[in-house]
Order: C-alpha cells, then sequence, then structure tokens
C-alpha cells in the first residue's frame, strides 16, 4: 500500500497555491462534473457510496452526516473546520498551505449538494497567514465565477465566508464552532437539537473537516465506487498522516487506510531519529490513548486502532523514543487541556485544573503515592460525565500511560525529581 | 470616538458580510486589536454599538479567546510551543535561551518594549517542523538557539530582512495580524507560508533532516524505558515546566 | 406517530410513561426527567437548572443512570420518553455525585463562617447530603479571584464562592434581557463579572442573590443580618405596588429583614423588582400611633380604645344630626385590605348615609371594568403589546419581565409609545396584530379608552391598567368611589372626590371625617390636606403613622400595618390575594375590621357581627359574586359594560 497521493498528488506543483496553478492541475473540473453529472440528490447517495468518514477526528460517514439535514428547510449552512488544533497535528494547515482552492472546491461541492448559498470556512487563528491566503483564493474564485451567483451557469449560488478564530482549541467542536461562529464564546451547545437541525443561527448546519472537503472533487471526478476501493473496507480512502515526535522526518504523509504503522514510521519517517528505539506512540494526537511498540503492526485503519485501545483520531501520530518520560508528556497534554478547557461544566473546568497541578507535583517528584492513587478516581470522575468530549478526552491519554508505564509513574513519587530525567543527565555527566 | 474611521469601516464591511452583525465581533475584535495593539474597554463599546450588541457581550467573547489581547503588548509577539511534539524535539530549550535572550520570563514584555513572548501548550500546528515558534503570527520552525537570535535580532534592528514589517521605531504598537498583503516574516519562494524557511528545497511537508537509512531501532519489546541512549539529549535536560499562566492578571484576589 | 408501534391499548394521551428509581409515572410529553423525579418525590441535586430558565447542563451535578444510553445523561435537559428506565439510586450516580462535589469544592473558599448563605446555600446542602464527606485535595492551591466586589449598592458579589452555574448570566439573558453580568475569561479562570468593573443598573438586581445557588450574590442590605433559621417567614403581598408580587416577609426580632419571592407564575413569575424588594425597612419604622387618643382645643388625652370608638360614633351622629349626613365624608385607602374597605363603603353609604367617599384625589369618571380585562400572564398569549407612556413600568417595574418574556418566549411585539398619543398612530403602530393587548396607567387610562377604541379595527382589544396602592384595585371594585358602589354599580348619588371632600372641609361646607389611613395618596394634596383636617369640626382618624392627620385627628385610633393583619388585597388583574400577619402590632387595639364594625354597631347598624377578618371575608364574598368566584388567588372578573 504505502504513500498513496491523491489529495498531495499535485503539491509541489507551479503556483498550485493561485487560480491557474491550480486550474492547470485540472483544478475546479469536479465542481464542474458535480453541476453537469449530479443533481444534488445524486451528489449526496455518490458521497454516501464512497464510504468517506470525516477527516477530523470521530470519524462519522460523510455522507451519513448530510443526510440528517431535514428537507426543505433553508437555508441551510455549511461549514468548513479548519480549526485544526489538535497536539500533533497540522495537515489541514498543509493542505491549505498547498492547494486552497482544492478547499475551496471542495466546499462548493459540499455546498451544492446540501444547497448552501452561504458557507463559511473558520480557521483558527493561529493559521494567520493560511487565512490570508485562503481569502485571496476565495477572491480570485470569486472573480473567475466559481464563487457567486449562478455558479458556472449552474443556476446555484454560494457565497464563501472565511472567518478566522482567535485561539481556542474548543472550537474545533462543532457546536462551539458554531457558537463562535455566530460571535459568541465558543463553548460547546447542549444537543439535541443537533447542528444538522439546528446549527448556525437556528438553521440546519453541517461542519466538515478540511481533509474531508478536498477529498470531495475526488470522488466527484472518480467516482464514490472507486474512492471505496482505496484502503479498507471500513475505512475508505487515504489520510493524510501528522507524524512527528523523536523521528527522522516529521511531516504530512498522505497513506492509504490500512498501511501498517510501521511502513509510516519506517518508510516514510526514516525510523527513530538518533539510532534510538521506539517507547510509546499516540496514533491520534493529544486526545488519544498511548501505544506501545507492540501496536507498531497495526494498520491505519479506524477499526483497527480502536480496538487497540486507542483511536486514529485526526491522524496526528507522536512518536517517543526511549528518553521520553511519560509523566513528563502526560503533564504537557493535560497541561493543554487545562488552557483550553473553556470552562462550561464543572468536571472538565476543576478536573483538568485539578489534573495538571497534580502532575506538575508528581513529575517534579513531590507528589506521594496517595496522591498519585487518587488520579485513576479523579479521571474516572471526568470520563464520560463532560458536557463535550474535551473535558473526556483530557483523561484518556494519562490514563493510558498511567496503565502502561505504571511503575515510571510510582517511581516519580517522592523522587524530589523526575527520575527519567535525571538518569539522561546522569548518562549525559 | 476610539477607533480610527478605517478600523471602524473594516468592522462595518465585516458585519455586513454575514447574515447577522454579531457574528463580525471576532473580525471585528482583530481590526480593534491590529489598530490599538490590544482590546480596550471603550473600543469594545465602539464594537457593541457597531454591531448591535452590548459591551458586555463583547468583553465575554473577546476575554475567552486567548489571542487577544487584554493588556499592551510589546511591538512584536513571540509564541513558542511547548506541547509534546516541541517539547519532543528541545521546546524547554528554546524557552530557556529566549527568556535568557530577552531577560524576561513568560508572559511578560521586554524592557525596550520590543517583545512580548509566551510559552504556550497550545499546540500551534507546527508539530512537523519542532521546535516551533509564531513570530507576529508567522511560523518558524526547526528553531534552534541560533536560529532564534537571528529571528529576533532580525526584528529588533527592524533590518532589511523585515522591510514592510511592523517594527518600524517610532509607530504606535501595531499587530501583524489583519493587515491583509503584508508579507509572511520568512517568505519563501513561491509558497505564502512554508513549514521552514530553512530549507527551501525540500518540499515543504518534508523536515529539513536528510534521509537516513532504516538504521532507526523499532524495538516491540522495547516497554523499558531507560535503556541507555546512545548519545546525550540536551532536550530531555531542563528545568520544571512551568505552569498554564493564568490569563486574569486584572482580576485577581484583593 | 401512530405507524411505529404504539400498542393499540395504550390511548394517545399525551403523556408518556417512564420510570424512576422503579417508581412507574406517566407524565405530558416535553416534561425534563428533572421534573418527573421531582413529580414522583425523588430529589436530583441541580445547580445550574433553574425553573424559569433554558437548560444548560453545565454543572453535571444532576447526571442520572438512563438505560440504554451509554453515558450518564443530565436530568435537566433530558426529555422524558416513553419506556425510559431512570435511576438515581445506583451506586454510580452517588459516586459522580461525589465526584462533582468534589470538584466544586476544589476552588470554593471555606468561608461559610461568614457567608451570608450558609443554611441555605444548596452547596453546603447538597455536600452535607451527597457529598464524599472527606477532602481529598490539600495538594492544590485554590485558584483566587476577587472577594466582595459590589456590583451596586443593592449586591454584592464574591467571584471566589461562585460555581458557574450561569444562572445570574441567564437571569439577565433570558428573563431581563439587559445582559449586565456576563462570563469572562476561560477555562479555570472563568468568572462572572459585568463590563469593564461597571456598576449594575438594573431594576431587578434583588433577584440574583435568589438565582445564585451559593453565596456569590448577596443582598447588601442583608449582609451580616441573619442566619435562615433565626427568621420567621410569612406569605404576604409586596404592599410597594399594585402588582401584587407574591412575597415571603422574614422577620426577625419584631423587624422585617428581608423580602423574598414566592413564585407565582400568573403574577410575578418569582422576580421581584428592586423597589419593591428592599423597601421591606420601611416597615421597621418605630414612628408608630400607638394609643388612641381624643383631642379638643388642641388638648390631646389617651383613652380607650372602646371610648374612642363611642367617642367617635357619638361625634359623627352629632354631625349627621345637626348638619345631615352629607356633611359627613369618608376616606378610604388603597393602603387597606378589602375586608377593611367593604366595610368602610357600607359604614359610608349605608349606616352613616353619606355619598362623599373615595380613597384617591382624583376624579376617576368613567370608569369601567373592562379597563381590567387583561390578566398578567395573558399578556403571553397577546402577539403584540401596545404600552402607554412609561408610567406603567414605572409604576409596576416587575411588568417589564413580563413584556420581555412575551417577546423572548412568545415573539410578541411590544410597542411602547407615549402615554397621549393618538388612537390613530397607535392603530398605524399596531398594525397587522391580532390579538392585542394594550396596558396604560391610571393617568393616561382616558387617552387608554380612544386608542382601545381605534385598535379595535385592528384586532381584538384588551386592557389593563396599572391601578395606584396596593389594593387601588380593590377599593374600586369595592366602591369605595364617589361615583360607583361595589362592583362598579352606579352609586345611587354620586358624592364628591377626593380633593372635592378636602377642599369642602377646609372651606367649613363639610364638616365631618372619617379617615381609614395610612393614605399616601393624600400627601400630593400639600397643605390642602392640613386645612382640611384643621377646618372638620371632627375627624375620625384610624391610621398607623403620625402625620398632619394624626396631629389633627379627634378621635385618633391605632391602626395595623399591612404585615400586622390578616386580610386580602386585589392586584392590578384583580387577583384576589391573602396576606396575613407576620410582626406583631404596634399597639394593643383592635384591627381595623373590628374597629369599624364597633363603630358601624354603635352607630346603630344592625347585623354586622363582631368584625373578626374572616367573617367580614364571608360577608364581602356574599356581597360580590366575582369575589366569590376568586375565592383566595383566583381573579375577580366584572362585566366588561361601562358604568357611570
Amino acid at each position: 500500500m504505502g504513500e498513496y497521493k491523491l489529495l498531495t498528488k499535485d503539491f509541489g506543483a507551479t503556483d498550485l497555491q493561485t487560480l491557474k496553478g491550480y486550474e492547470k492541475t485540472g483544478g475546479y473540473q469536479g465542481l464542474r462534473d458535480a453541476f453537469k453529472n449530479f443533481t444534488p440528490e445524486t451528489l449526496i447517495a455518490e458521497v454516501k457510496a464512497s464510504n468517506i468518514r470525516g477527516r477530523g477526528g470521530a470519524g462519522f460517514p460523510t455522507g451519513m452526516k448530510w443526510s440528517f439535514l431535514p428537507k426543505d428547510v433553508f437555508p441551510r449552512y455549511l461549514c468548513c473546520n479548519a480549526d485544526e488544533s489538535e497536539p500533533g497535528c497540522f495537515k489541514d494547515r498543509y493542505l491549505i498551505d498547498q492547494s486552497p482552492h482544492q478547499l475551496v472546491e471542495g466546499l462548493l461541492i459540499a455546498s451544492y449538494a446540501l444547497q448552501v448559498n452561504t458557507s463559511f470556512i473558520y480557521i483558527r487563528g493561529e493559521y494567520h497567514d493560511q487565512r490570508l491566503l485562503l481569502e485571496r483564493s476565495v477572491e480570485d474564485a470569486r472573480a473567475a465565477g466559481y464563487i457567486g451567483k449562478n455558479i458556472l451557469g449552474s443556476g446555484f449560488d454560494c457565497d464563501v465566508i472565511v472567518h478566522g478564530g482567535a485561539g481556542a482549541y474548543i472550537c474545533g467542536e462543532e457546536t462551539a464552532l458554531i457558537e463562535s461562529l455566530e460571535g459568541l464564546r465558543g463553548q460547546p451547545r447542549l444537543k439535541p437539537p443537533f447542528p444538522a437541525v439546528k446549527g448556525l443561527y437556528g438553521q440546519p448546519t453541517v461542519v466538515n473537516n478540511v481533509e474531508t472537503l478536498c477529498n470531495l472533487p475526488h470522488i466527484v471526478q472518480r467516482g464514490g465506487e472507486w474512492f471505496k476501493s482505496l484502503g479498507t473496507e471500513k475505512s475508505a480512502g487515504t489520510r493524510v498522516f501528522c507524524a512527528s515526535g523523536h523521528i527522522n522526518r516529521p511531516g504530512n504523509y498522505e497513506m492509504q487506510l490500512g498501511t501498517p504503522i510501521r511502513e509510516l514510521l519506517e518508510e516514510e519517517c526514516g525510523g527513530m531519529w538518533k539510532g534510538r528505539s521506539l517507547k510509546a506512540f499516540q496514533p491520534g494526537g493529544g486526545s488519544m490513548q498511548v501505544l506501545l511498540p507492540q501496536h507498531i503492526d497495526l494498520p491505519l485503519d479506524m477499526n483497527a486502532v480502536q480496538e487497540a485501545g486507542s483511536s486514529l483520531g485526526a491522524g496526528a501520530m507522536i512518536f517517543m523514543d526511549e528518553t521520553t518520560c511519560l509523566v513528563d508528556v502526560s503533564m504537557r497534554l493535560v497541561d493543554f487541556y487545562r488552557h483550553e478547557s473553556c470552562g462550561k461544566c464543572v468536571p472538565c473546568r476543576e478536573g483538568t485544573y485539578f489534573e495538571s497541578e497534580l502532575m506538575h507535583r508528581l513529575e517534579a517528584g513531590l507528589a506521594t503515592r496517595a496522591e498519585l492513587a487518587s488520579l485513576a478516581d479523579i479521571c474516572s470522575n471526568m470520563d464520560g460525565r463532560c458536557f463535550c468530549p474535551l473535558g473526556d478526552t483530557a483523561t484518556w491519554f494519562v490514563m493510558s500511560a498511567y496503565k502502561s508505564f505504571r511503575e515510571e509513574f510510582e517511581a516519580h513519587c517522592g523522587a524530589g525529581r523526575c527520575p527519567v530525567r535525571a538518569q539522561v543527565t546522569a548518562l549525559v555527566a | 470616538m476610539t477607533l480610527q474611521a478605517a478600523t471602524r469601516s473594516t468592522i462595518e464591511h465585516a458585519r455586513d458580510r454575514y447574515p447577522h452583525p454579531r457574528s463580525a465581533i471576532l473580525p471585528a475584535l482583530w481590526a480593534v486589536q491590529h489598530e490599538l495593539g490590544e482590546i480596550t474597554p471603550d473600543a469594545m463599546g465602539e464594537v457593541a454599538g457597531l454591531l448591535r450588541v452590548t459591551p458586555s457581550e463583547v468583553e465575554a467573547v473577546s476575554t475567552f479567546y486567548s489571542m487577544y489581547f487584554q493588556h499592551p503588548h510589546g511591538r512584536h509577539e513571540v509564541i513558542v510551543c511547548i506541547n509534546v511534539s516541541c517539547a519532543l524535539r528541545g521546546a524547554d530549550d528554546i524557552v530557556d535561551h529566549i527568556e535568557r535572550t530577552l531577560g524576561c520570563k513568560s508572559g511578560e514584555t521586554t524592557a525596550d518594549g520590543a517583545f512580548t513572548w509566551s510559552s504556550t501548550v497550545e499546540c500551534l500546528g507546527g508539530c512537523g517542523g519542532a521546535p516551533t515558534m509564531q513570530v507576529d503570527h508567522h511560523f518558524q520552525e526547526n528553531l534552534t538557539p541560533d536560529r532564534v537570535d537571528a529571528i529576533l535580532g532580525s526584528l529588533r534592528d527592524g533590518d532589511s530582512a523585515l522591510g514592510a514589517g511592523p517594527v518600524a521605531a517610532g509607530t504606535p504598537p501595531r499587530r501583524a495580524f489583519g493587515a491583509p498583503g503584508r508579507p509572511p516574516a520568512t517568505p519563501p519562494a513561491g509558497a505564502p507560508s512554508a513549514p521552514s524557511a530553512e530549507a527551501p528545497a525540500a518540499s515543504p511537508n518534508k523536515s529539513p533532516v536528510a534521509k537516513v537509512s532504516r538504521a532507526a531501532r523499532v524495538v516491540p519489546a522495547a516497554n523499558t524505558p531507560l535503556d541507555t541512549p546512545k548519545e546525550p539529549d540536551t532536550a530531555a535536560i531542563t528545568k520544571p515546566v512551568a505552569k498554564p499562566r493564568t490569563r486574569r492578571p486584572s482580576k485577581d484576589g484583593q | 406517530m401512530a405507524e411505529t408501534g404504539t400498542p393499540p391499548e395504550q390511548v394517545d394521551d399525551g403523556r408518556v410513561g417512564l420510570s424512576i428509581d422503579g417508581r412507574e409515572l406517566r407524565v405530558p410529553k416535553g416534561t425534563l426527567v428533572l421534573d418527573a423525579a421531582t413529580e414522583a418525590g425523588i430529589h436530583i441535586p441541580i445547580y445550574c437548572a433553574h425553573p424559569k430558565m433554558d437548560p444548560v447542563a453545565v454543572c453535571r451535578m444532576c447526571l442520572v443512570n438512563i438505560e440504554k444510553f451509554p453515558k450518564p445523561q443530565p436530568a435537566c435537559a433530558t426529555v422524558a420518553g416513553d419506556g425510559m428506565v431512570v435511576r438515581t439510586d445506583l451506586p454510580e450516580v452517588t459516586k459522580l455525585r461525589e465526584g462533582m462535589l468534589e470538584f466544586l469544592l476544589l476552588n470554593h473558599p471555606l468561608d461559610c463562617p461568614v457567608c451570608d448563605r450558609g443554611g441555605e446555600c444548596d452547596l453546603q446542602d447538597f455536600t452535607f447530603r451527597y457529598g464524599p464527606g472527606i477532602s481529598r485535595f490539600p495538594i492544590t492551591e485554590k485558584v483566587h479571584f476577587k472577594k466582595a466586589v459590589q456590583l451596586s449598592d443593592l449586591i454584592e458579589l464574591d467571584q471566589e464562592r461562585c460555581i458557574l452555574c450561569w444562572r445570574c448570566v441567564r437571569y439577565y439573558d433570558e428573563i431581563t434581557g439587559e445582559k449586565e453580568i456576563v462570563l469572562q475569561q476561560r477555562g479555570v479562570d472563568t468568572l462572572v463579572s459585568t463590563f469593564n468593573d461597571q456598576q449594575l443598573t438594573s431594576k431587578f438586581q434583588g433577584n440574583l442573590p435568589e438565582v445564585c445557588p451559593v453565596g456569590a450574590l448577596t443582598h447588601r442590605k442583608y449582609r451580616f443580618v441573619s442566619r435562615p433559621w433565626d427568621l420567621q417567614r410569612t406569605a404576604s403581598v409586596c404592599p410597594e405596588c399594585s402588582y401584587g408580587c407574591n412575597i415571603n416577609v422574614d422577620s426577625r426580632d419584631f423587624e422585617v429583614r428581608r423580602f423574598a419571592s414566592r413564585d407565582n407564575p400568573l403574577v410575578d413569575d418569582m422576580w421581584l423588582c428592586d423597589r419593591g424588594r428592599y423597601s421591606f425597612d420601611r416597615w421597621n419604622s418605630s414612628e408608630r400611633v400607638r394609643r388612641p387618643m381624643l383631642r379638643s382645643d388642641d388638648e390631646a388625652r389617651d383613652i380607650s380604645v372602646n371610648e374612642a370608638i363611642t367617642q367617635a360614633a357619638r361625634r359623627l351622629k352629632e354631625i349627621s344630626d345637626e348638619y345631615g349626613a352629607d356633611s359627613i365624608a369618608v376616606l378610604g385607602s388603597s393602603a387597606s385590605t378589602n375586608e377593611e374597605l367593604f366595610l368602610l363603603e357600607r359604614l359610608a353609604r349605608q349606616v352613616i348615609g353619606t355619598p362623599h367617599i373615595d380613597h384617591q384625589l382624583d376624579p376617576f369618571d368613567g370608569i369601567s371594568a373592562a379597563e381590567h380585562e387583561l390578566g398578567i400572564a395573558e399578556i403571553e398569549e397577546c402577539d403584540t403589546l401596545v404600552v402607554l407612556g412609561t408610567e406603567p413600568e414605572e409604576q409596576a417595574p416587575v411588568l417589564t419581565l413580563r413584556l420581555y418574556k412575551a417577546e423572548r418566549k412568545h415573539n410578541a411585539r411590544v410597542i411602547r409609545l407615549n402615554g397621549d398619543v393618538s388612537g390613530t398612530d397607535a392603530a398605524e403602530a399596531a398594525k397587522g396584530a391580532i390579538r392585542i393587548g394594550l396596558i396604560a396607567d391610571e393617568t393616561n387610562r382616558e387617552n387608554a379608552a380612544a386608542v382601545a377604541g381605534k385598535l379595535a379595527s385592528v384586532g381584538s382589544v384588551r386592557r389593563l391598567t396599572i391601578t395606584r396602592g396596593m389594593n387601588g384595585r380593590g377599593a374600586k371594585d369595592l366602591g369605595v368611589l364617589p361615583n360607583v358602589g361595589p362592583a362598579y354599580a352606579p352609586a345611587a348619588k354620586v358624592g364628591k372626590n377626593g380633593r372635592q371632600i378636602l377642599e369642602a372641609l377646609a372651606k367649613g361646607e363639610l364638616r365631618g371625617l372619617l379617615i381609614l389611613g395610612p393614605n399616601p395618596a393624600l400627601e400630593a394634596a400639600g397643605d390642602l390636606l392640613e386645612r382640611a383636617v384643621k377646618a372638620a369640626a371632627c375627624v375620625v382618624a384610624i391610621d398607623t403613622r403620625p402625620g398632619v392627620v394624626s396631629r389633627h385627628a379627634t378621635v385618633l385610633i391605632p391602626g395595623h400595618a399591612v404585615f400586622e393583619k390578616a386580610g386580602s388585597v386585589t392586584n392590578v388583574e384583580g387577583r384576589v390575594q391573602r396576606i396575613r400577619a407576620g410582626l406583631p402590632p404596634a399597639s394593643a387595639t383592635p384591627t381595623e375590621t373590628r374597629v369599624l364594625t364597633t363603630l358601624a354597631n354603635e352607630m346603630g347598624a344592625e347585623g354586622w357581627g363582631s368584625g373578626d377578618p374572616l367573617a367580614v371575608n364571608r360577608a364581602m364574598r356574599d356581597a360580590l359574586a366575582a369575589y366569590a368566584a376568586a375565592g383566595n388567588g383566583g381573579r375577580a372578573l366584572f362585566s366588561a359594560a361601562a358604568v357611570s
């Protein structure tokens, strides 16, 4: 299987970031085909047939998500979720940087399928240059007649608004994204009603990830059946994996789903750096449970990784070598959740604060065994109790690390310093 | 009125773009910060008037998002990611180096008002080029202390590397964000933004590290964490990491 | 939903059946699990949920186990479904409650000993009832926030005690729409605050401490005043205006310490205005008429009550005999109870035989039951509400909240016009309306009649006139007016109105005055009142406070303040509500109903009985069919035909 370039096949082509450059690679043909060969209904059916699942992390089938929209309720809205903020995740930025028009085209195809006349791209505040690039691309596409009234003579109207966030991980959660887009604090909304029924401005709304939308021009041009033939039965197509950490070649790699993780690590990423060995890795970004070297032959398949007790999430692979202190890694992730908790619900707001305080004590070697023992209980009081998945996932990594590296955690208790770091330091000296 | 006419018209233009005026709060606050360098109460009141909401609603929103400044900042904003991917590749060294170089702690502003820097656990999305920082909202990746010195030095000097950059001495503080058309701090040829400015030959996807052989070991059973490393790793020797800093300096206990 | 397999024998009665902790019950569709549990007598602890606000499910305290749901569900936001099996008595629910309380206490200061909320704090109570019993967090330093922030002269905020239930924020969003308090910052740093730390300006701030489940928002006037268990609570009605908001009078050591709201969805919807709520200390004034007195030639002496009544009867009779019954005037008050006013009217017209009776100064020509047709809760049924002038909402501030509710929840249009707007302009403004509610004040009730006529061409119109004084409506219903008798029946002989009475007394055209006070409305008469009582040959006054009347009264009998007596009052929409004695009387004299009855008896009336308030109430209901129908808490409705 190995690397399979679908979304990224033209990356590196001259001026791909410009409309002209994109058109030279066959850009916007997908949109033309969508108008020519599909009605909105058959287009939704085609996407359903492709079996594509959302690339944002939850992996919900996109076609099914689309079919939840109530019939005959207009206006509807489409939001592209470009609020990529998951620790270890940088694929959406890459997709936008390299080929902004691919996203715009995908967004327009989805808008046509869903009969949406106003679509949004919600891009995180930190992606400043990417936002400017998208704004420019949208204006160029508008000037070329791909956006606006009666697009390409199809009779279909669509406006696209690029909306910049301002620093809030939680806005990647679809209802929080909608709140933020409405000009409110980006806090998740109570469900039901679900966004498909009552979303942005109280209207039916679909939120799709950047990568999901980028797949659409290809599905339209080559057919759902063809797309389905890529990857595995339950995980169709390719995914752009973000590899980072202690590896020789960090970066984004588009792989067919089902490829063994080992192949990604050894072939594409050049293996572990400095000749070191793998101690642990996170297959789905900061939210997901830690996996161990024995899992390295698992396929890049949502279900298979799930069965191993973790998740592919948004496709962020963080590899850690033998010098890594898992307490330190847990502490940083817990700090992240503490920083990014919106504060709406009690267990997440207070729980992440407690976790962070405890992990800092533990990493500094100050925590007692009793304190460490309370960690699991505190986490169990958070997991499944929070308003949205942020608080739940704030416990997943630390709990899985605690389970798999219990001795390392316990060695920190009362040590007065980080024993892992101390050992590494000792070796240096 | 606090805001300049141009800022007001930017806000009005944003307001009229959206199906509902209050959706323009975030763009409006960006425009305010671009002009004033921070979000002031007066400006929030003015934004509220333009968007037909109450000032309290604007403050509720502006304090929620971490990128809006509630206090004056330096002319340049430096944010260093210390989340996992960057930490694994030496972010703490970069943090130490910046703290030493700039002579102030995370969250503080240098005495000359040139820099406000902070370390953040909010992943910047530059993991492929870790360690990463953002300077005036532009990515700077694959950092080494030398590279940091070069970047900060060029900003401080306001030298030709940045030309039209926002450093020009004597001008009031300005945020680069929201300035359409302003070139990135390190413009790579062709690409509007590249993960690694130092590796122009490589695809932006790849890090500048040369392809190495399959020598790297993947030991399936290696669950013992303290295998003897082959060589010292400075990334692992650091002082304790600061807790996420509270974002509420004006609301402290009495 | 017939095709989705409802068992054939199950008739769709608009209800769903569910079980909670094994108890089977049927509740209306759309009922929240929380409310269903309450109905089943099962307590589910809540912080964020509030009966008057939309669910937000942020405190996670009400999570319960529901079969077929993978995770615990918030009872406050989950709609009861048919066949749902809810458990609140499982160990996992116990554990999650303990966990949630542990989280809440993590950053909560331990200042219960000096917290005003102690003893009636949900955090204290639920920790006691559901909490873990031990504290596991010696290691974390509490996050510190500002304490004792003065949000206004009335409200104090302690940001450390706040558990971020969002109720105050939602109150300002959903109930008043003013958005004065909002959430700021995020995560563990989240706090509630005003814009730029500005002072609150709302007229409804006093509700904040009541919506707050902990001691974060407290009344500055109640700071360090009392523990709740030291308070004596009496259900009553707010005496500040005629809207009739239900209150609890909380007193300690014979003094009112606070008014608390007492939810009546038909009237106040549990909200009080600050004018009403913080008027409580007015009732603690020690300036009171305490002893019966007889005054002659500027010489006053104490006498017994019985002697005072006998003297009053004799002197009034003398004037009547010498100058005729219509040389005596009777003035009631909108601060009196229905029972007192009912007796006073009969005493005036039937016993003394004078037509000169009123309860206020200004004429009330053309009064009709039609101007009191629209009920408060019925405001929500209107699609368009026309409010004339600013007076209605100034007089009865809580009306504003009902109008906002109609606007927010029922998409009603609220049109505020000038008090003297022309009917044509009003009709133009209300174009497209179907069910119109027209709200005016006594001062522009005549224009309201004209506007109502024009609005009738747009849609159906019902009117609500804001009366003045706690029982201003009762005084009108009971005929304490010169032009109409009880139930708006035309008076056999139209007498002088309040101002005319005072003028006639001052000029010597009238000689005797029976006055039942206190009557704040008379203060507007200025020195006319003093000239009148000075000139009168005989002034019989039942009054509570020293003043012009008590200084010049020939016979003075101490009265009872509103919280010292039992009876009923009628609010602006005709709702007859009970008040009860919550404070001991300032003087040992019998209640007004007994004094008036004895006076009538001494003047030769027959069959008046003893004047027991309950007996008088019964007699009043026998006399007025509308009051019989209203009972206790219902609306007295009169036929809409215009009278006089």
